[in-house]
């Protein structure tokens, strides 16, 4: 019995030894909202470290957490909250050590110019607002403890659009299909002319905005992933993300 | 594991979309196939094609054009505002995205019917003093029934499983908009909602499953009798 | 009824180009298929448009091309009766029957549902689905719908040919009666020449499209005796048989006929062609035929390459036809006496 589970052990192995995987690339999931920021860094860790890729995968954390359970082969993961990342370490996927956090972010909400929100409350008078999915979307998760916080949450439920990601968020804004959405401040400057920032979010509505960054065990065998890690913390990486709007510390 | 209120507004939701689609579709449905069944004018292949398109399109693809008509910025969307109607992301969105993406099935079903119908029996009638609105409610309706009937169940089923075009249109409202199909979809994305968006299915799968077999009798029962 | 028309229409390779002026309440038309029966018919009840030409009924246009003149068939009031009956499967016999009726105007309405039923013999049938019907039924039900119309006029094109042989000719009298009864003139359409002379007191002739006689069923029957592989048909009105030595004795105008045993012992109308009567100048001593009888010649005709011979016989008139050899032969001139030989099994019933 233990030699012909050894037998399957090694071939399995060997299997998983043989898929090519080019010398070299490191593969990254990310929350949609560090679209811009990942690439740039990314591009600049290509042009310095010989023999490097990026394979790059954006989307909801939640949807992204799901991707790895499933097997997806990813080294790095950028969550928008500590939820997904602590998921996939209690499921035994990521590496515990090697957390760390990318990026602080704020919450705004983003709509059409000439709306009047001072403040939650006002919230209510409008049609119909954007937030990304709770279930998967960290985004959704501070906007839905926002409104329970500030009392208008039962309110505000037949009001509520919900989109897969913060990006999409920000498109339904851009495109005025919704008086309101609720956005990270660092979308908010990519914004076209046809949406604006009406309100940042008081911080002590939510959980703080953070970006955890943390190496799967697969990555953590990577010496590329975790010479690529190591440089995300450092202050010229930091630099890169206070350029778009992110704060860091 | 159990059902959340959202859940529950989801499948009644699917339900309500489904039953109103099908009664508007129907009487532009039993036009559109008397037209082709029966028309005789110039631009009737234009006709035909026209209805079919939703059939090959991808249904996120009839969803966006939908949203260009209809959308706040789009040409019908602007008309309607000035009315002060708003049309996309409301429930009425996920009636248009249902009625547009299943009509080519209904109008295909009971174009079939109809023209099995023996000519004969409209010149008959015809000879009998009917006019042409009367040969309609008294020949043609009567005859065509069997496949308006197969043709509103296969409808309906269809638009129990609307996504592509509903998400765009009408967008994923909880209690609003978020029909099964969506639902399960917003479950499906979560790593905690796995649970949930199987159970979900099987209730999808169940209600199609009944729907089809409604389907199948009426067909069956066309045969036999 | 006074039907004129003049019209032309193209259908494909097909060309209708017709004048027409007939009188009378039992109009024929007759031609082979591909005539133009049907464009005609399909003219006439306003199912079809002609190129050009006008159709007037009683002197009252339908149709009118350079009057702009073009009646919907639903206010034509002519009725059709199809060669398939084309009965509303939807719908039982009552509601069948009553279809062209509730669409009459009140004033209009000459005929009622129960008279109807009683003469067409359909009374049983009301609650009935047309599926459940035979043939005949069928046909006897479509005639009854089509007359509680109450139309000016009754289209029948090709009613009886989907029907079997012994059933066409059990019809024919239900079509006669109903017509007279309720007196709706009638225009009945066939390639059939037999039904043509039961059913019609002038025929219009059609041949590939243009109409090239106007005559009486009897007229074109002789006419084509010469051409007709049957010849023509004399049909006779035979009483109530006796049985005499294994043949049934048929009366028949002043004397009798023997037909074989086989023949069902009843009176009816029977079929005897022109071909199967041979002429003797003096009485045979010694013959098969079962059948001799003396006849004065009343006609000659020719048709064809033969000689038709209109024969009286006791009152009764028997037509039969010889080459014109044998007419010299045996010097056949009007007037003249000479025996007409029939054999037994010779005749054929209705």
């Amino acid at each position: 019995m233990q030699i012909m589970n050894r037998i399957i052990g090694i071939t399995v192995l060997a299997v998983f030894l043989a898929v090519p995987a080019l010398a070299g690339e490191i593969s990254l999931s990310v929350a949609a909202s560090l679209r811009e920021s990942v690439t740039e860094l990314s591009d600049l860790f290509q042009k310095r470290t010989p023999g490097v890729s990026f394979k790059k995968n954006f989307g909801a954390s939640g949807a992204l957490a799901k991707q790895i359970e499933s097997g997806a082969p990813v080294d790095l993961f950028f969550a928008a909250n500590n939820e997904w990342v602590e998921y996939l370490i209690q499921k035994r996927l990521a590496d515990e050590k090697s957390a760390g956090v990318f990026a602080y972010n704020q919450l705004v909400v983003a709509g059409k110019p000439g709306l009047k929100v001072a403040s939650m409350q006002d919230l209510v008078k409008l049609n119909r607002i954007a937030i990304g999915s709770p279930k998967s979307v960290p985004a959704g998760e501070y906007a839905m403890t926002a409104f329970k916080k500030s009392g208008i949450d039962k309110q505000i439920e037949k009001k509520l659009v919900l989109a897969k990601d913060v990006r999409e968020c920000l498109l339904y804004a851009d495109r005025g299909e919704v008086d309101a959405s609720f956005v990270y401040k660092t979308d908010a400057l990519l914004l076209s002319k046809h949406a604006k920032i009406l309100y940042v979010v008081p911080e002590n509505l939510h959980d703080r905005v953070t970006y955890p960054m943390v190496l799967t065990v697969a990555g953590s065998k990577k010496p590329e992933a975790v010479a690529f890690i190591k440089f995300l913390a450092s202050a010229e990486a930091k630099a890169v993300l206070t350029k778009h709007g992110f704060e860091v510390h | 594991m159990q059902f959340a209120p959202a859940d529950i507004q989801a499948i009644l939701l699917s339900a309500k979309v489904g039953v109103v689609a099908t009664l508007v579709a129907l009487p532009l449905g039993f036009l559109a196939a008397w037209l082709l069944a029966f028309g005789r004018f110039r631009g009737k292949l234009l006709l035909e094609l026209l209805f079919n398109l939703p059939l090959t399109l991808p249904p996120v693809v009839v969803g966006y054009l939908l949203l260009l008509l209809l959308g706040s910025q789009g040409l019908l969307g602007r008309a309607l505002d000035t009315l002060g109607i708003t049309i996309i992301f409301t429930w009425k969105a996920a009636v248009i995205a249902s009625v547009v993406v299943g009509f080519p099935l209904l109008v295909r079903s009971i174009r079939l019917a109809m023209e099995g119908i023996d000519l004969q029996l409209v010149q008959a009638a015809r000879s009998l003093g009917a006019g042409p609105l009367d040969i309609i409610l008294t020949v043609i309706l009567p005859l065509s029934r069997r496949g308006i009937m197969a043709g509103s169940s296969l409808f309906f089923a269809r638009s129990l499983g609307e996504f592509g075009a509903t998400i765009i249109i009408a967008g994923n409202m909880p209690g609003v908009t978020q029909t099964l199909p969506l639902a399960i979809y917003d479950y499906a994305s979560s790593p905690r909602g796995e649970g949930t968006a199987l159970l979900l299915c099987v209730v999808s799968v169940v209600l199609s499953l009944a729907v089809l077999m409604l389907h199948e009798t009426i067909l069956q029962h066309k045969k036999g009798g | 009824m006074e039907l004129k028309l003049q019209l032309c229409k193209q259908q494909g390779r097909f060309q209708l180009a017709l004048e027409l002026a007939i009188s009378g309440d039992r109009i024929g038309i007759f031609g082979p298929s591909g005539s133009g029966k049907s464009t005609l018919v399909s003219c006439l009840a306003g199912l079809n448009r002609p190129d050009s030409g006008r159709i007037l009924l009683d002197g009252k246009p339908v149709f009118d091309s350079t009057a702009r003149i073009n009646l919907a068939p639903e206010k034509r009031r002519i009725a059709l009766v199809f060669q398939q009956h084309g009965l509303f499967p939807h719908l039982n016999v009552r509601k069948n029957l009553l279809y062209g009726y509730q669409r009459c105007p009140v004033a209009e309405r000459r005929i009622e549902l129960a008279e109807v039923a009683e003469v067409l013999e359909i009374t049983d049938l009301m609650g009935q689905m047309p599926e459940t019907l035979s043939g005949g039924q069928s046909q006897r039900v479509a005639l009854g719908r089509a007359i509680l119309a109450s139309p000016r006029l009754l289209l029948m094109d090709e009613p009886l040919s989907a029907l079997d042989d012994d059933l066409r000719y059990r019809i024919i009298p239900y079509l006669k009666l109903v017509s007279e009864r309720f007196r709706i003139p009638f225009v009945f359409i066939s390639h059939s020449l037999l039904e043509m002379r039961l059913m019609a007191e002038q025929v219009a002739v059609l041949e590939k499209g243009t109409l090239t006689a106007v005559m009486t069923p009897e007229e074109l029957a002789r006419q084509r005796m010469g051409i007709s592989p049957s010849g023509y048909i004399n049909l006779l009105e035979l009483g109530a048989p006796q049985e005499r030595q294994r043949l049934l004795a048929f009366p028949w105008a002043g004397g009798e006929l023997l037909l074989s045993g086989g023949a069902t012992a009843e009176p009816g109308m029977f079929e005897l062609s022109s071909k199967d009567i041979i002429l003797c100048k003096r009485h045979p001593d010694a013959i098969s035929a079962r059948n001799l009888l003396p006849c004065t010649v009343r006609n000659l005709f020719e048709t064809g390459n033969k000689i038709g011979v209109e024969l009286d016989c006791k009152g009764g008139t028997l037509v039969a036809e010889i080459v014109p050899d044998a007419a010299r032969e045996l010097a056949v001139t009007v007037g003249s006496t000479i025996w007409a030989a029939i054999k037994a099994s010779a005749f054929r019933r209705l």
